[in-house]
């Protein structure tokens, strides 16, 4: 049945990109999207029976390359991957239909479509190290083309590229390393042949591989200071691309460090997870204070991105540190937080950049200053986009909430803990995730007012008419799942049990005990019914509603026009903008931030006391690429310059060097 | 043939080979330095006759024989069809000046001598002796490709190259098998056509073959 679910997923991948190379537009788009959409449909239902069955699947291809086979092996942890991928995967390729056909419907993007989800679902399926790194790197290409696929309108999208390709080679450099060193130290290619052989792997062979691969993972997974080309390309790309990079591509590279660093070798000492526990702390405040700032709708998602991978790896890292204090259970929970917080991401995320998406094609910009007023426009859109917000905000009753409160149950109840790293850190954890989770509710406040809300600011939000049907079908489908997993996370208690026994290094116990409604945690006197919480805040609202009306129809009622302080009309010049909206936490932030701002003002010529014009304008800059990349970058430029006078385009000089060469070979040689 | 004689005829035709090729350099005209190819040719397959007939090899003269035909009059009479089809000066124009480049050709001859010593002290035969020779000619077509500004001329530096190579391998090896030598032929002749043609289209597409205007082609 596995067997059966992958090798469709593979046939309808492989059916996808010979009707996107050969197909006539038209029939192309609907075609490849169909079956992209079949391709992840069918992953996903592999993953469903890994994790309801419990049992793992494996397959081997000895012959496939010259060098190396590959492997397959489903276990439960990769199953978890796969069913977030298949989450977002199946909404975005029905929403590409409709998206691809006013968009990017060329050739080339139509079959990196398929072959990038078909790559993000097997990465985690792969068994041997050369699986794993062959379709980490189809993934990584796929992404790469649909990244470029929009360039001829969109000049940005080259520098986007560059900086893509750039990073995603140091990310596959730095893992090819470490699982190199790490299979030629334990003798064999398979993951099985290396969990054998561990035993022969040194201390510091052992933290040698795990750095590398928290640089490679860490680079894919956006996290601060390997993010500088999230908020370039995700905004970039196509938007059910952005969905599908956000939602399951970066949170690839938890999966590889867990994979890596818990699975394969075993786990380590303390500070391994408190590496990953600081890296994720630091991205989860960098990512969402770039987000409440930003202007650019999708390039605020792809920064809310780097916050939520932030929150992921603070629930691995205190999972880790958990484990090798010898607090199993705690570090189920904490496990089991961060599973769930990733499959939830893969929902909310990916209707938010679907829903991004819808107001791109409809209005042609992204830019929050210039939208406004789409909800009367766009109310499908509008509806699905808020069920999104209102998720990523964590509040309840979505299911973004769920998985915070899981991640802070975990982090609270680690005291009193004996180990001096844990007690200093978890309080601190503990604040971050707290500030984070405010924050992210100011910027959503933010993205879905200043979009939806108020009056239009340009002609173009004015014009704006809602998506076509596929389009919407896509949208509809990821707030369903959001809502599904809002009131049944109890549904994905036994399967976040089989992951955490599939981690050995990590967690041992069952994170998670249910009884269909109520949540109990093991070991943690907490519990929770999201469904129970769910019903009550719903009938709370109809009471309120019923009591409101009530009131309301006791009473008479006349509508008279308000007194407006002597203003009469409403424009749109008066609104608050998304920058006005974020300013004042912009101050608060000032010194972190350090925004550059210019103030241009201008009078009347008939009086100084007359203002014609005030031009603000306020560039932030990212300080990590400012401190730590340009420098690198000015010393490779200069090297390049160096090249540049070597290599002038004189035919005689390049003919004078192969003279040269020849002589000092002849003399050498002598 | 004696010993002595073959000694001297040897010394002559390989001799005759380098002069010829410093002969390139010095040369102004170009149809000219044309028939100072077909005559190294022509000392090539000299030197492949006088040891053919010296070794009593009939293979070796009639590779002899060979050359003469394609390095002594094909190869140079495509290369004047091309001199002439150009209607550029019929001018050598070179990056250094003559002194400079006889000098510089000087210089390589001496690298020559000096990187083969350990190769002729091997053996003591006149073909071994004259080896430097070989090396000599297809250093200094080496400088003729890169001082050279016309593509024509780039063309004879190919040429002078691959005649150096095949006077090290007639020195060298006492004679090659026949079908090696034919297949280097073939090699050359199709070499030569290919950079005549192209040499052909740079000039219709940019109405001459300097070198220097086609790196504006850069960037």
């Amino acid at each position: 049945m596995i067997g059966g679910a992958l090798a469709l997923a593979a046939g309808a991948a492989l059916f996808a990109i010979a009707v996107g190379a050969v197909l006539p537009v038209r029939q192309r788009v609907v075609w490849v999207g169909l079956f992209t959409a079949l391709c992840a449909g069918a992953g996903g239902v592999a993953a469903a029976a890994v994790l309801a069955g419990g049992n793992t699947f494996t397959a081997d291809f000895p012959d496939l390359f010259p060098l190396g086979g590959v492997r397959i092996e489903f276990d439960a942890l990769s199953a978890i991957f796969v069913l977030a991928t298949a989450v977002v995967a199946v909404p975005a390729a029905i929403y590409g239909i409709g998206y691809s056909a006013r968009g990017p419907s060329s050739r080339p993007a139509q079959v990196a479509w398929p072959l990038l989800v078909w790559g993000v679902m097997m990465v985690p399926a792969a068994g041997n190290v050369t699986g794993l790194i062959a379709f980490w790197e189809l993934m990584a290409l796929s992404s790469f083309v649909l990244v470029l696929a929009e360039h001829h309108h969109n000049p940005e999208a080259r520098t986007a590229a560059q900086w893509y390709a750039s990073m995603t080679h140091l990310s596959l450099l730095t893992i090819v390393l470490a699982l190199a060193v790490l299979a030629h130290q334990a003798g064999g290619d398979s993951f099985t042949a290396i969990r054998a052989g561990t035993d022969h792997i040194g201390p510091t062979t052992a933290t040698v591989v795990f750095l590398l691969s928290l640089v490679g993972f860490g680079a894919k997974a956006g996290v601060a200071p390997l993010h500088v080309w999230l908020p370039r390309a995700h905004p970039e790309a196509p938007s059910h691309v952005s969905a599908l990079m956000s939602g399951a591509m970066v949170a690839l590279g938890v999966y590889g460090l867990i994979r890596v660093g818990w699975d394969l070798l075993g786990g380590g000492p303390t500070w391994w997870g408190a590496t990953v526990l600081a890296v994720g702390l630091v991205s989860a405040m960098f990512g969402i204070l770039h987000a409440l700032i930003s202007s650019d709708l999708k390039r605020l998602l792809a920064y809310s991105t780097t916050e939520n991978m932030g929150l992921v790896f603070i629930g691995v890292g205190a999972a880790g540190m958990f484990a090798s204090s010898g607090n199993q259970p705690l570090a189920s929970v904490a496990l089991a937080a961060s599973m769930l917080l990733v499959v939830n991401h893969a929902a909310f995320k990916g209707l938010l950049f679907l829903g991004a998406g819808s107001i791109l094609s409809a209005t042609g910009t992204r830019d929050l200053d210039r939208l406004g007023g789409l909800a009367r426009r766009m109310p499908v859109t509008a509806a699905t986009f808020a069920v999104g917000s209102l998720a990523i905000a964590a509040l309840p009753p979505l299911n973004g909430f769920v998985s915070e409160w899981l991640l802070l149950q975990s982090l609270v109840h680690s005291l009193p803990s004996n180990a001096a790293v844990v007690a200093v850190a978890m309080p601190v954890a503990v604040a971050v995730v707290a500030l984070t989770g405010g924050l992210a509710a100011a910027t959503f406040v933010k993205a879905f007012g200043t979009t939806f809300l108020a009056l239009p600011r340009t002609v173009e939000a004015d014009q704006a008419h809602e998506s076509p049907r596929t389009m919407q079908i896509g949208l509809i489908a990821l707030a369903g799942v959001c809502v599904a997993l809002a009131l049944a996370p109890t549904a994905l208690a036994a399967p976040l049990q089989r992951v955490s026994l599939a981690v050995g290094g990590l967690a041992d116990g069952r994170p998670i005990h249910t009884n269909g409604v109520y949540l109990q945690l093991s070991g943690i006197e907490a519990g929770l019914s999201p469904l129970l919480l769910a019903t009550g805040l719903a009938v709370m609202m109809v009471a309120v509603l019923v009591v409101v009306r009530r009131g309301r129809l006791r009473r008479t009622v006349r509508d008279i026009p308000a007194w407006g302080c002597g203003r009469t009309v409403q424009t749109a010049r008066m609104e608050y903008t998304a920058t006005s909206f974020a300013e004042p936490l912009q101050r608060v932030f000032d010194d972190v931030l350090h925004p550059e701002i210019d103030i241009d003002v201008d009078h009347r010529t008939e009086s100084r006391h007359y203002v014609q014009a005030i031009r603000y304008r306020m560039h932030i800059r990212d300080g990590f690429e400012h401190r730590l990349y340009l420098p690198v970058l000015s010393v490779v430029r200069r090297w390049g310059d160096g090249a540049r006078r070597v290599q002038n385009g004189s035919i005689h000089r390049y003919l004078a060097y192969s003279l040269i060469t020849l002589i000092v070979v002849l003399v050498v040689s002598r | 043939m004696t010993t002595t004689r073959f000694v001297q005829l040897l010394d002559l035709a390989a001799g005759l080979v380098l002069v010829t090729s410093f002969a390139v350099l010095w040369l102004r005209r170009l149809v000219t330095v044309t028939w100072v190819i077909a005559v190294q040719g022509m000392a090539l397959a000299a030197v492949a006759l006088v040891i053919g007939v010296y070794e009593h090899e009939t293979e070796l003269a009639l590779i002899a024989l060979m050359v003469f035909a394609l390095r002594g009059l094909v190869l140079p009479g495509l290369i004047l069809r091309a001199v002439r089809a150009g209607d550029e000066h019929r001018e050598v124009e070179s990056l250094i000046n003559v002194p400079a480049a006889l000098l510089a050709a000087s210089g390589l001859t001496l690298v020559a001598y000096a990187t083969t010593r350990d190769v002729v002290a091997l053996s003591s035969t006149p073909q071994v002796r004259a080896l430097p020779l070989g090396i000599a000619v297809m250093l200094i077509g080496m400088l003729l490709i890169v001082t050279r500004r016309k593509a024509v001329l780039q063309i004879m530096g190919v040429l002078m190259v691959d005649n150096g190579i095949a006077l090290v391998m007639f020195l060298g090896t006492s004679g090659v098998p026949l079908a090696v030598e034919l297949g280097i032929a073939s090699d050359v002749l199709l070499a030569m056509f290919i950079l005549q043609v192209l040499t052909a289209r740079i000039r219709t597409k940019f109405g001459g073959t300097d070198l220097d205007q086609l790196r504006e082609l850069r960037d």
